[in-house]
């Protein structure tokens, strides 16, 4: 039953299994407990889901509670479908540490590429992700 | 409040349920227990001294029948230890002690003495003593012994029964029972929960260690009964969520299921330890709904603070209540008389124990339901309720506001048939009216049917299913949605939606329109609108509280009304009374800039006597030069343009319009050139009726009368006359003149002055034309005929006026003037 109708709200969402995107690259999913005005979220049996190429591995973590300004995108998870066709989990450790490989690899080509630039007498100034203003 | 259900075959267990059953749609059970029918009112003092009596005596008989008579009527919770201790004590060589301490002395560690426990010792021994059939049996079985390390402990306990003349015990004896008020049955008392305010920490502890063990103890003896079911039992007893019962407690209820089961089934499993259940239920504590404040003085606050969730009724009472470990009374399990039927959330643990209880219910016959306390009643009736269907969020639904009795006749009879309808509920169809929500409040149950229909099977099946299943769905209530949509809905208020939201509003314009145009008359209307909420536009100004007819207003400041410092009211005047009070202002304004310019112009020319002297050679000439321009400038701001000595009339009299502007006048006076002069007095004269009026208020005109005095005698006969002219001017103002002192102290000034130059100059030529004899003659009628009270004395009186007049009037008229005029012939 929409409460709302003609609009968007998560009311409906409510106690149904959700994946979130957050601002800081988190991918979280959990069954989608309680919201609130600010679509702060609680999150329950919540698992923290670390992609690296075609590997990916789940994180069991429990209650999360987002902040609604967190939240970059949120969305329903069919539990009918079959998931995870093409991607392999491994576990924890695997991905973590494939994680950690990852971005030591980016830290890598990063830290040559600014080398290259300085050569050159140019410099890219690093984006400050948390100040927007 | 429960019953002990004493296990004398005498008494049926059968015949005490239903007695149960039915009193307790009447009674309060705890009241009933404390105060009433139930509480038995012996003094325990007393009975501990009949009891101590027997002591000495070896008397295996009068224990035994202490026992059986004990056991025949109705327990109550508390302890009378004493009949206990004593009991065992002298039961030293009875056989049915024997059994224990058999046990004990097999095991006896040595130390034992204070083990403070000695009450639970006691109560441990009454137990087994009560259990007395049952514990023959098990008895025989447990022979040969259980683990020594178990036992170990308990039994040390034991032991400190069996020392003569412990001085633990009697010391013990009397803290258990100061926390139970009530009398107290001597035979019947059961073990005091060990959590009991009145015992030291310490001890009771361990003894209650000791006493599940022993519990344990007796138990294992037994066919483990493997059965889910009783160990269910424990399980909810035990390990039930929101009641952090204490074990003691625990046991203590354990005690009539454990004797029922004792008795007709035999032991079950020992129970877990309970401790974990306290520390996890922490988790599922409810917070406390947060309070909207009342604002004093403001106007009345139509709704809550945006923030404040919705308030949970009696949910947190119950939370408290239940998370107080230390508050547990061994008589109330509840702290209160009437505690609310359900806390609104359930944790997922406790529904999970509670919705398994009634499938495990099966073997035992219905009386054991009343084992349960409220609580469990409470839970169980609430998973009932879970269990409905639950096509749309549906939460556990509570009887909101009603009583705590409608439950008590629900759970018991119906507790034997609730595995009749599954926990799951189908989706489409009405539930069914259960009959264990017949005694629900009849609103509670108009909310349930309506709730339940209201919200369709719009989810699928399979979704419905799974959400039925999960147990911790609708944690976030139904009002809590409501609330938040609420919130959602006020952010779309407005005044002036075609304002606000203009491109919404078109678009859903066309959106309907398409629709209308697209389909059929017949179709239904299958979307639903979102009604907005309509604000009207309302000034909403607070009016402070007043009362009629009285005086004044009530001094209330608030946030919402500051306190005003000033409370001034606004008059807003109409355009063109302000648009002519603003230019009187501004004549004023220019007025008194032009006199302050004036002035200091002047002051600087009347300096200038004194500033050359006082300067240097060459800077004589500079002086002078400015001098000079000062002086043009002046007679130049008085002048009209282009007139050389007409002097602009209306300027002067704006000037002497002002009091500061006369004295200007007066001073500036000696400084013009003359003919400036002569026509600033001629001005003066012209206007005098109107400065006249104007000097009402001041009287400062009179300051002119010097410098005028001084203009005058150097006029010219001519321009005498025409000053006189002037002065006569039109019909009617001499005689305004005449009433101004000042107007008649120049008259006179002037005729004196007239008849000075014909005194002293016989070539004068006042007398060419007949102006000043006409003049004067008009002058003298004006006089005469003038009343003598509105002739105002004149600052001085010329010497020569009567001279003057003796001139021009007969000696009869002049007579006449002398008297008026009170001229004096000498002066």
């Amino acid at each position: 039953m929409n409460y709302v109708p003609g609009t968007a709200s998560l009311i409906d969402d409510i106690d149904k299994k959700h994946l979130v995107l957050l601002r800081d690259g988190r991918t979280l999913i959990g069954y989608l407990r309680s919201i609130d005005q600010f679509a702060n979220l609680v999150f329950h049996q919540t698992v923290e889901r670390i992609h690296v190429g075609k590997k990916f591995g789940d994180i069991p973590r429990g209650i999360f509670i987002v902040r609604g300004e967190n939240v970059v995108l949120l969305g329903e998870i069919d539990m009918d479908k079959p998931c995870d066709t093409v991607l392999q989990q491994v576990s924890i450790e695997e991905i973590l540490e494939e994680q950690r490989l990852q971005q030591q690899a980016k830290q890598e080509t990063d830290k040559v590429k600014m080398q290259a630039l300085k050569d050159r007498g140019l410099s890219i100034p690093k984006a400050d992700n948390l100040d927007e203003y | 409040m429960f019953r002990f259900q004493s296990l004398d075959e005498d008494c049926t267990l059968e015949e005490e349920d239903e007695g149960l059953v039915e009193d307790e749609d009447e009674i309060d059970q705890f009241n009933d227990d404390t105060f009433g029918a139930g509480a038995i009112d012996d003094d325990w003092q007393e009975e501990h001294k009949r009891l101590a009596g027997l002591e000495d005596k070896d008397g295996l008989g009068a224990e035994l029948a202490l026992g059986g008579g004990g056991m025949g009527g109705e327990s109550d919770l508390g302890a009378a230890q004493t009949s206990t201790s004593t009991h065992l004590h002298s039961a030293g060589h009875a056989p049915l002690s024997s059994l224990k301490f058999s046990l004990s002395s097999s095991e006896l560690p040595s130390d034992v003495d204070d083990r403070g426990g000695g009450d639970l010792a006691e109560s441990l021994a009454r137990l087994i003593l009560e259990a007395d059939p049952a514990i023959a049996g098990v008895g025989a079985a447990e022979r040969p012994g259980p683990s020594p390390s178990s036992s170990r402990s308990s039994l040390s306990a034991l032991q400190g029964l069996n020392r003569p003349g412990v001085p633990a015990q009697p010391s013990s004896i009397p803290h258990p029972i100061q926390p139970h008020q009530h009398p107290q049955h001597p035979q019947h008392e059961l073990p005091p929960g060990p959590s009991a305010s009145g015992l030291p920490p310490g001890p009771p502890l361990s003894s209650m260690l000791s006493y599940q063990q022993q519990q344990h103890l007796l138990r294992r003896g037994t066919a483990p009964m493997a059965q889910m079911n009783s160990h269910s039992i424990w399980e909810n007893s035990m390990g039930f969520g929101p009641v952090s019962v204490t074990p003691g407690l625990v046991t203590h209820m354990e005690d009539s299921p454990l004797m029922s089961i004792i008795k007709e089934v035999g032991l079950p499993k020992r129970p877990p330890q309970s401790r974990n259940d306290e520390v996890r239920d922490l988790s599922e504590r409810v917070p406390p709904p947060r309070s909207s404040s009342p604002v004093i003085g403001s106007p009345p606050v139509r709704a809550v603070p945006i923030g404040t969730p919705p308030k949970q009724p009696m949910s947190h009472a119950l939370n408290h209540q239940i998370h107080h470990p230390t508050a547990v009374h061994v008589r109330a399990p509840v702290q209160h008389r009437y505690p609310p039927p359900f806390p609104e959330r359930v944790s997922p643990n406790t529904l999970l124990n509670i919705a398994n209880s009634p499938l495990c219910r099966g073997p035992f016959p219905p009386g054991v339901g009343t084992v349960l306390s409220q609580i469990q009643h409470a839970q169980l009736l609430n998973s009932q309720v879970a269990g409905f269907p639950r096509g749309g969020p549906g939460p556990p639904l509570l009887p909101v506001g009603s009583g705590f009795r409608p439950f008590f006749g629900g759970p018991p009879p119906p507790l034997g048939h609730r595995m009749g309808p599954p926990p799951h509920g189908h989706l489409n169809h009405t539930p069914p009216i259960r009959h264990n929500t017949t005694h629900l409040h009849p609103q509670h149950r108009r909310m349930l049917t309506q709730r339940m229909q209201s919200r369709g099977g719009d989810r699928g099946r399979t979704g419905g299913d799974r959400r039925s299943r999960d147990p911790y769905s609708n944690l976030m209530t139904q009002k809590e949605k409501e609330w938040v949509t609420k919130i959602q809905m006020m952010q779309l208020q407005s005044t002036d939606p075609y304002l606000d939201d203009y491109y919404y509003q078109n678009y859903y314009e066309k959106m309907e329109k398409r629709q209308d145009r697209e389909s059929d008359s017949s179709k239904k209307e299958y979307t639903t609108k979102l009604i907005t909420p309509q604000v009207a536009k309302v000034e909403h100004t607070y009016r402070p509280v007043q009362f009629a007819g009285s005086l004044g207003k009530l001094t209330v400041s608030s946030v919402n009304n500051p306190r005003k410092m000033i409370d001034a009211v606004v008059t807003t005047r109409t355009d063109d009374e302000e648009k002519r009070e603003k230019q009187v202002w501004n004549k004023r304004r220019q007025i008194l800039y032009t006199v302050e310019k004036m002035y200091s112009m002047l002051l600087e020319v009347q300096d200038f006597e004194k500033r050359f002297v006082q300067a240097p050679e060459e800077d004589r000439e500079a002086l002078l030069e400015r001098h000079k321009t000062n002086t043009t400038q002046l007679c130049n701001s008085l002048r009209e343009k282009e007139w050389d000595n007409r002097v602009n009339d209306e300027q002067c009299v704006m000037i002497m319009s002002v009091r500061k502007g006369k004295r200007l006048i007066s001073r500036l006076l000696p400084f013009l050139p003359s003919p400036q002069a002569a026509a600033v007095v001629m001005a003066i004269s012209r206007n005098l009726p109107a400065l006249a009026k104007k000097d009402k208020q001041d009287q400062v005109l009179c300051w002119l009368v010097e410098p005028v005095s001084a203009v005058i005698q150097s006029l010219s006969s001519s321009t005498l006359t025409d000053l006189l002219q002037e002065l006569q001017g039109s019909e009617g103002q001499l005689a305004t003149v005449l009433h101004n002192k000042f107007g008649v102290t120049l008259l006179y000034l002037i005729l004196s002055e007239g008849e000075r130059m014909q005194s002293t100059d016989p070539n004068c030529q006042l007398m060419d034309d007949n102006r000043w004899t006409e003049l004067v003659f008009s002058v003298t009628r004006e006089l005469l005929s003038v009343p003598s009270s509105s002739l105002s004395p004149p600052l001085f009186m010329p010497p020569n006026l009567l001279s003057l007049f003796s001139r021009y009037v007969d000696r009869q008229r002049l007579d006449l003037l002398q008297d008026k005029l009170q001229i004096t012939s000498s002066s």
